[in-house]
């Protein structure tokens, strides 16, 4: 029943994130980010969210984690991490207590969450475009405005001063 | 197919693990990096919640690409004042910018 794919998939999604965020360098942590990034991606292509997934790809490997590589070698280390043994434990807490919060709830409602559908034409990237530019196209032209404004925003902000 | 609530798993793993860095770093770019796994968990949310529906609604898609978009802008701002934090203090541990601290 359980899809081989998927459990490879998303066992390389848990540990990437985990790796990310515990790893001792930095440069380790955004590759591993960069590895949850794809899982997650391929989680999208699973879900047969095809579009999504291209788009995941282009936008957080593309731009995000190389964004992150260019601060993390700009900025470097932070000095004297805390030591690691309570860290370690509350990790394992916070994993054990999303992975009951997971499992209670698809053991609570089995009937609940079937199995999708085969998705077929109803959201094929005709459909999805059909929508985005016909349904949302107002928000689609003030997310464009948001990003230049973040753009100019995130320069002014780093510009080195000249005096 | 898998069922959906396995995706709902590994979200909600994800939510965990963002939310445990976001609280315990004192790094500000391990918070970006937890900030972006809560928004990766959110995302595969909503794409999974969008297959509820028979037949599915591709609305949740469209969602997800405009918080994509959004999760971009915030990865570069927020990088951008951490550059800045940085030539201020010439460190990014969070638990030292006290300076607005009355």
């Amino acid at each position: 029943m359980t899809d081989p794919a998927f459990v490879v998939i998303a066992a390389a999604t848990v540990i990437g994130a985990i790796m990310a965020v515990e790893a001792r360098d930095l440069v380790y942590g955004a590759a591993s980010l960069g590895i949850s990034f794809l899982g997650v991606a391929a989680l999208f292509i699973l879900l047969d969210a095809t579009y999504v997934a291209v788009f995941q790809i282009a936008v957080y490997i593309g731009a995000v984690v190389v964004l992150i590589l260019f601060t993390v070698m700009l900025v470097g280390p932070v000095k004297g991490e805390a030591p690691m043994e309570l860290k370690r434990t509350s990790l394992f807490a916070a994993v054990l207590v999303s992975m009951f919060l997971g499992i209670g709830g698809s053991l609570a409602n089995a009937n609940a969450f079937p199995g999708a559908d085969m998705c077929g034409a109803s959201c094929d990237l005709q459909k999805l475009s059909q929508t985005l530019l016909v349904n949302y196209g107002t928000q689609l032209e003030v997310l464009s405005f948001v990003l230049v404004a973040a753009v100019i925003g995130a320069l002014t902000l780093a510009k080195a001063e000249k005096d | 197919m898998e069922p959906l609530s396995s995706f709902f798993a590994v979200s909600a793993i994800l939510l965990g693990i963002g939310v445990y860095g976001m609280t315990t770093k004192r790094s500000a770019i391990r918070i970006i990096f937890s900030v972006e796994l809560v928004y990766n968990a959110a995302n595969l949310n909503i794409i999974a919640f969008s297959r509820l529906r028979n037949p599915p609604l591709v609305t949740g898609q469209v969602l997800v690409l405009f918080s994509i978009s959004l999760a971009a802008m915030e990865a570069a701002v927020g990088l951008a004042i951490i550059i800045l934090a940085f030539r201020l203090n010439a460190d990014i541990d969070l638990r030292k910018m006290t300076k607005l601290k009355g």
